[in-house]
């Protein structure tokens, strides 16, 4: 099967079509004319979600310390400080395990956007670089790589998403063959190929022999006889090779408790997808029962904050530590997204609201000249001071990393958009 | 029945007493809906209210009202709070019984004017812990439990209850009353006007069962399966008294329309007709239709004899596309640079403004094209952006040129006319089309039973006449009109879903005139199903330019996109014509947003100049104007709108005047490409890209269309009745011939593959209830209920940006996640041209083999149709060829009978279980439920995730068929859901 084409049916592509057609292709205009950019060797990314808005001043952008239970409460970070293996570059106490490998990462602290407080609306900027619009659905980060890309081997979706489908992450005007295929949790497998539950290889078998006779009668060329295809190909990676690389049981039991809980074996599972030859992963922090609100920690939330940031911790150093010794650490982008950060301040339950006027992003591996942190905010992380960092920008850093050309135009129809709106790459993490 | 229901209503509006409500019927409950005069903080009023609306009912029992309507029949708001009074004299016997009240709003009982139970006017807490999703589940727990059998409270409902003794010896007057639709205190915004489950029951001494209270003889059991019948039927008679209050406002404006209809007349006697052509030799026809198709096919066949050729390069399948892919972007449709097109063979000989002609057969050296993309300079080559074309590509162009640039206008070889479909085909292809859904075996029985001269014209006219036509063309409406409700917090260009609005206008096949014409007046509600909810863009810094787009798009086929930001190279619509009309929309002056324009100098940054150009700057004011003088003259706009004064409504008339012929025109098209797959204009949102196969047909149609009275049904009655529409498939081909003289396959939509699966099937669509707000604590601002969904297209995006698992609503995403691989858009952010780009992706059969809706619809549980169908007493062939009559709408040929028999003969005569267990009686456990007053508490998400897993299961198998044999019929009934013809339309 094609490269690129895991999601589309494999054949057409040379057929000319009349009228309509126009219409329906897409292919990449040019490359950009805004001079050079940087050009990073990075084959992979996974980009890491923390859905609701994380905290930078109690993770990677820490201020002196606060208290979110005195009264009245104290601003600034809910926790102690401690130092990281970049001298000068400090984390907060429960980034300890992350703090070891800061030499192969850049907290980005002076990300900002204007695009207000609300998740949904925030979610999607953060993922596809531009505001919503009436008239053009922009593609998702993941998308786009799929679309310049491809996957690294044509027996895998190039773009997965361990999450929730929504179509901040989907492929916009590039069409769905260059959306994700996905999965809820490491248990239930990718949906559509992981066999429903109860139903065994056997029966699985057994249902396709029976299937058989309703097969193979499209007349060549036809649109069933694409859907055909489309459906050998299906039930094939419904099979065992494709499966494989979901069964986190063929690793190593050591190596799964180093990873941690269920966010950490998804960056387990990413790390195998990686390995199978996926370009783009999407693995989501939701793991919203341990303290309710996710990474939202309005009021209560904040109370179990540390249990996430421990998760991610744990997880976050466990992939970095398991790509670097497998020797794909330099070849894969690590990015950590969230929605938006959060204010010094507490609120009146002892937790913080929004903040998107700055935050913390991150970058792990990639081959990037990592530096521990960029940019600086002010005294209680509420403004960036020195180096702002647009969306655009920290995308259009993925983007090169990846070597792909941040101001390339896209074709929607007939219309070119480039990659991103005007982004420019951090030029001091590529030497 | 409905008359009698208006008739009561305009009764009692006349009869209505001052001060005291009115009194019961004997026997019935009056229910009475008071809009005016409630005090403004939470409180009773001090006085009964006047009812400005009344009906009846039979019991206490409450759940929904009938729809408020205006003008012409569109849903509008009451007001916020409304009260609603149930007023009925009730004959209790004596004893003391348990009273029990429930509401979703406040309320309150009264026996013979005493009050005896009432529940908190707000709850301040629940809205304020709730709204911020921090509500403690633990409080579910303390709901009233009635006892074994007897119905829990749903989310978000109030209850109280006593014990009351009654003498028996008079009739006792009972009064409730209830708000529906507070105003949240804090906020002031209003809550959705929810009547919950409002209810009185009581049990009499000694009974541990609940009753609904009665007025009469009747008698309805609360418990969930009594309560589920009950609402059930309540829903259809309020249904009908919705059908009957919309046609009563249609009626109240006839006079107008009747204006309207008699200039249509007028116009269309002033004005040539299209004279149906004669019939050549042979081509059979069935009507006007095939004489247009029949004389246009020997028309092409002759002149296009000249531009074909054998052998050489083939311009349709060489060139063509290379054309498509460097040049259109520029130099295709109306508007081009240099004045030249290549998208038309004269067009492209005379070449444009600059070099001469672009193509000269047989010289290459000679072409301006030629000598273009062969050309060194940089500011002479072309493509101007982009790759150069590879030398392949040139070399084709030469060769092509050279051997005399042959340049049909049809791509067409063969000019064979394919035969009539058979008569099943044709049954399963026309209910896909009409009602959305494949046929039942009752209806392909009933079919079968008509004589067969008037088979297919019978079929036609029961399908046009079946209210499921409305469900189909909705799910069409909903992407031409980019309807985009988000369930919370809509901030992704969000609108209110007027789906309800759309739905009822099918249901009531509204004239397209009239229904664009409320569309553009966007009145009536806007959150809970009005056409006022078009008129919402949330987070849109210009929502009525973006409305412009879509009106435009929609109903004139003109493409507006481009032009919100700027002037396109390629679509003639200019940024201030956009404005005008959206200016005509905001019905004053609007400003031109500077996010709303391009800065131009980057693009400056390559030396060329840019392709867009930028005519209109920022910050200018446009004033309200008609754009579109090339389709029709403002002047009509003074004589055929109801208020001329009135900019929208300018606009509804000139977009919809029978002057306006592009309207009509665009309007039949749309339903040519729905039923036959490709438009006579094939970019039916944009007709600059590309010109009609059959103007003549077109046009003739599009004044038929105004002589229907803008009537779709109609138009749809002369296509399907068409021989064009029967004709059999073509299979080799991939698309329909733009001659019609031989269609392809059409690949199935979304909404019909779902729909269709589960009727197939008989497995109830059962999904949660679209809304995560179970328990009202949200404003309507931030917070939609889109009811519970009983045909795919009431789906929508679950919107779950916020990745929280408790947020999920997992029977949904099973359906949804099938429905997007298909097509289906759940979040429609811009507006789509009502055409889904097709082709197959290997998700699809991967959805259908393995999803988890493909779980429910082969596991044969108790609710499954197929158990019920297994379980009924007939021979093993009987049931394989109902079974795919059922499922495919033909009979199993030879070889699938004697396969399928083989495969379900062992066990067969034994498959039934005499003795399965009884069905349990118990009642349903104390279930939790999730909403967002809750969902961000540990146990919401937690709950969540059990609910998903146990979606993933499905329902279990039922114990009254063997479990081997079950087993197989199961593993077959997968097979027949994934056989690839499901997937296309024959």
């Amino acid at each position: 099967m094609n490269r690129r084409n895991f999601l589309a049916s494999a054949t057409t592509a040379a057929t000319a079509a009349a009228v309509t057609s126009w219409s329906t292709r897409l292919r990449a205009a040019e490359s950009g004319r805004l001079g050079t950019h940087p050009q990073g060797k990075a084959d992979h990314c996974i980009f890491i979600w923390l859905g609701g808005g994380m905290s930078q001043i109690d993770t990677f952008d820490p201020k002196k310390r606060g208290n979110s239970k005195s009264a009245p409460s104290l601003p600034g970070s809910d926790y102690d400080l401690i130092d990281t293996a970049v001298p000068g570059v400090r984390f907060t106490e429960h980034l300890a395990q992350t703090a070891r490998y800061a030499e192969q990462l850049t907290a980005v602290r002076t990300v900002n956007h204007r695009l207000g407080s609300e998740h949904a609306l925030a979610t999607n900027f953060v993922h596809t670089g531009r505001p919503v619009s009436g008239s053009t659905i922009y593609p998702s980060l993941g998308s786009v790589v799929t679309h310049e890309r491809g996957a690294a081997s044509d027996q895998v979706p190039a773009y997965m998403v361990i999450g929730y489908p929504n179509i901040s992450r989907g492929p916009g005007f590039l069409g769905s063959k260059y959306g994700y295929a996905y999965l809820v949790d490491t248990e239930s497998g990718p949906a559509g190929f992981a066999p429903p539950e109860g139903i065994a290889a056997a029966r699985m078998a057994a249902r396709q022999k029976l299937l058989a006779p309703l097969q193979g009668r499209a007349p060549e060329h036809s649109v069933r006889a694409d859907y055909e295809e489309a459906q050998r190909e299906a039930l094939r990676l419904a099979g065992p090779d494709f499966l494989r690389h979901f069964k986190l049981s063929e690793e190593p039991g050591a190596m799964r408790q180093r990873y941690g809980g269920e966010f950490g074996q998804r960056c387990l599972l990413a790390r195998r997808l990686v390995q199978a030859g996926v370009r783009f992963i999407e693995v989501s922090h939701n793991l919203n029962f341990i303290n309710g609100a996710g990474w939202d920690t309005h009021n209560e939330g904040q109370r179990n904050q540390h249990v996430l940031i421990r998760e991610l911790d744990t997880a976050l150093s466990a992939l970095m530590g398991d790509l670097q010794a497998k020797g794909l650490l330099d070849r894969t982008l690590i990015a950590l997204g969230t929605e938006f950060g959060r204010p010094g301040q507490f609120d009146s339950g002892g937790g913080r609201g929004h903040q998107s006027a700055v935050f913390s992003l991150l970058l792990a591996g990639g081959g990037l000249k990592h530096c521990g942190a960029f940019g600086e905010t002010d005294a209680l992380s509420g403004k960036p001071v020195a180096q702002p960092v647009t969306i655009p920008d920290f995308h259009a850093t993925i983007y090169a990393a990846l070597g792909i050309n941040p101001s390339k135009e896209l074709l929607n129809t007939s219309r070119p958009v480039p990659i991103t709106d005007n982004g420019q790459p951090i030029r001091a993490l590529f030497s | 029945m409905l008359r009698r229901l208006l008739v009561l209503i305009a009764l009692l509006n006349a009869i209505r007493p001052a001060g005291l409500g009115a009194a019961a019927p004997a026997g019935k409950v009056l229910v009475e809906i008071c809009e005016t005069g409630l005090p403004a903080k939470g409180e009773w009023p001090e006085s009964t209210l006047v009812a400005t609306e009344a009906y009846e009912e039979d019991v206490f029992g409450f759940f929904e009202l009938p729809q408020k309507y205006i003008t012409t029949g569109i849903r509008a708001d009451r007001a916020f709070p409304t009260l609603v009074r149930a007023t009925a004299t009730v004959n209790i016997p004596a004893g003391e019984h348990r009273l029990l009240l429930r509401s979703r709003g406040a309320a309150r009982l009264t026996l013979d004017g005493k009050q005896i139970l009432a529940t908190p006017f707000d709850q301040p807490r629940q809205f304020a812990a709730g709204n911020a999703g921090e509500l403690p589940m633990e409080e579910q727990a303390t709901f009233l439990d009635l006892g074994p059998g007897n119905r829990l409270a749903p989310p978000g409902n109030r209850e109280a209850w006593t014990s009351v003794t009654f003498s028996g010896r008079a009739p006792v007057t009972v009064r409730l009353e209830t708000l529906v639709g507070g105003v949240e205190p804090k906020s002031k915004k209003p809550f959705r006007p929810e009547l919950g489950e409002t209810v009185v029951a009581i049990a009499l001494a000694g009974s541990s069962t609940w009753h609904l209270l009665s007025a009469g003889p009747r008698r309805v059991p609360y418990t969930d399966r009594d309560w589920a019948t009950y609402a059930e039927e309540r829903r259809e008679r309020i249904e009908s008294m919705n059908t009957a209050a919309r046609a009563g406002r249609r009626a109240a404006a006839a006079p107008f329309w009747n204006r309207r209809r008699s200039a249509a007349r007028a116009w269309l006697a002033a004005t040539p007709e299209e004279t149906v052509p004669a019939l050549p030799p042979g081509f059979p026809a069935q009507n006007a239709i095939d004489h247009f198709i029949g004389a246009r096919l020997a028309q092409v066949k002759a002149n296009d004899a000249p531009h074909r050729k054998n052998g050489g390069i083939d311009f349709f399948r060489e060139i063509k596309p290379i054309l498509e892919l460097n040049c259109y972007r520029c130099h295709q449709g109306e508007k081009v640079k240099g004045g030249l097109r290549l998208d038309q063979r004269e067009e492209a000989r005379r070449g444009g403004k600059n070099d001469g002609p672009a193509v000269v057969p047989g010289q290459p050296a000679a072409s301006a094209l030629f000598r273009r993309i062969t050309s060194t300079e940089a500011e002479d080559v072309m493509p101007a952006k982009g790759e150069r074309l590879s030398r392949g590509e040139i070399e084709l162009m030469r060769r092509w040129i050279e051997e005399g640039a042959t340049w049909p206008d049809f791509a067409e070889q063969n000019f064979e006319l394919t035969p009539l479909t058979d008569d099943l085909t044709f049954l399963r292809r026309v209910s896909l089309d009409t009602v959305g859904v494949i046929p039942s075996e009752a209806e392909i029985t009933a079919f079968g039973n008509v004589p067969s001269a008037e088979r297919r014209q019978h079929a036609i006219d029961r399908l046009l006449a079946d209210p499921r036509w409305a469900d189909h063309g909705t799910s069409y409406w909903l992407d031409v009109l980019a309807e985009n409700p988000n369930l919370i917090n809509p901030t992704l260009n969000n609108t209110g879903p007027f789906r309800w609005w759309i739905y009822e206008s099918l249901l009531d096949n509204k004239p397209l005139d009239l229904f664009v014409t409320e569309l553009v007046r966007m009145e009536g509600s806007e959150r809970f199903g009005g056409p006022a909810g078009f008129g919402i863009a949330s987070q849109n810094d210009a929502p009525m330019a973006a409305k412009g787009i879509i009106l435009s798009s929609a109903f004139l086929g003109i493409e507006m996109k481009c032009a919100r930001c700027h002037d396109a190279p390629n679509h003639a619509g200019k940024q201030r014509e956009l404005f005008a009309m959206a200016a005509m929309l905001e019905m004053k002056p609007i400003k031109v947003p500077a996010t709303s324009s391009v800065p131009l100098d980057p693009l400056r940054a390559g030396g060329r100049e840019p392709l867009i150009e930028v005519t209109l700057a920022p910050g200018t004011t446009v004033l309200p104007a008609w754009p579109f003088a090339q389709v029709s003259d403002e002047v009509v706009a003074a004589k055929l709108s109801e208020e001329p004064t009135q900019s929208r409504d300018r606009l509804a008339a000139l977009l919809t005047s029978p002057q306006n012929e592009r309207f009509a025109q665009v309007m039949v098209n749309r339903l040519w490409e729905f039923f036959m797959g490709r438009g006579i204009v094939a970019t039916v949102g944009d007709w600059e890209k590309s010109s009609a196969s059959h103007p003549e047909l077109l046009r003739w149609l599009g004044r038929e269309f105004v002589r229907s009275g803008y009537d779709q049904k109609a138009i749809a009655r002369l296509i399907l009745g068409s021989h064009a529409y029967q004709r059999a498939v073509d299979p080799a081909r991939q698309e329909t011939s733009p001659l019609y003289h031989a269609p392809a396959a059409r690949s199935i939509r979304a909404e019909q593959l779902v729909d269709s699966l589960f009727a197939a099937t008989g497995k109830p669509f059962v999904v949660e209830p679209v809304n995560l707000d179970l328990d009202s604590v949200r404003t309507i601002d931030n917070a939609l209920d889109l009811g519970r969904a009983k045909r795919a297209w009431m789906l929508a995006s679950t919107s779950n940006e916020r990745d929280r698992p408790s947020l999920v609503l997992p029977r949904i995403q099973a359906v949804a996640e099938v429905m997007e691989v298909f097509g289906w858009r759940g979040a429609r952010p811009d507006a789509g041209p009502g055409v889904r780009v097709g082709g197959a992706n290997v998700l699809q059969p991967a959805l259908l083999a393995n999803g988890t809706m493909m779980t429910w619809l082969t596991r044969l549980s108790e609710d499954h149709g197929l158990t019920r169908f297994a379980l009924e007493t007939q021979t093993l062939d009987q049931f394989i060829e109902r079974l795919f009559l059922r499922f495919f709408t033909r009979r199993p040929s030879g070889p699938e009978r004697i396969f399928y028999t083989a495969a379900l003969r062992p066990g067969y005569a034994t498959r039934v279980v005499a003795a399965a267990p009884a069905e349990r009686a118990a009642s349903a456990p104390h279930q939790k439920f999730v909403a967002w007053s809750n969902h961000m508490k540990s146990e919401a998400n937690t709950l969540r995730l059990e609910q998903q897993a146990a979606a993933r299961r499905g329902e279990i198998a039922t114990p009254h068929l063997e479990a081997a044999w079950r087993q197989r019929c199961e593993d077959v009934v997968w097979a027949l859901l994934n056989a690839p013809e499901w997937t296309s339309i024959l």
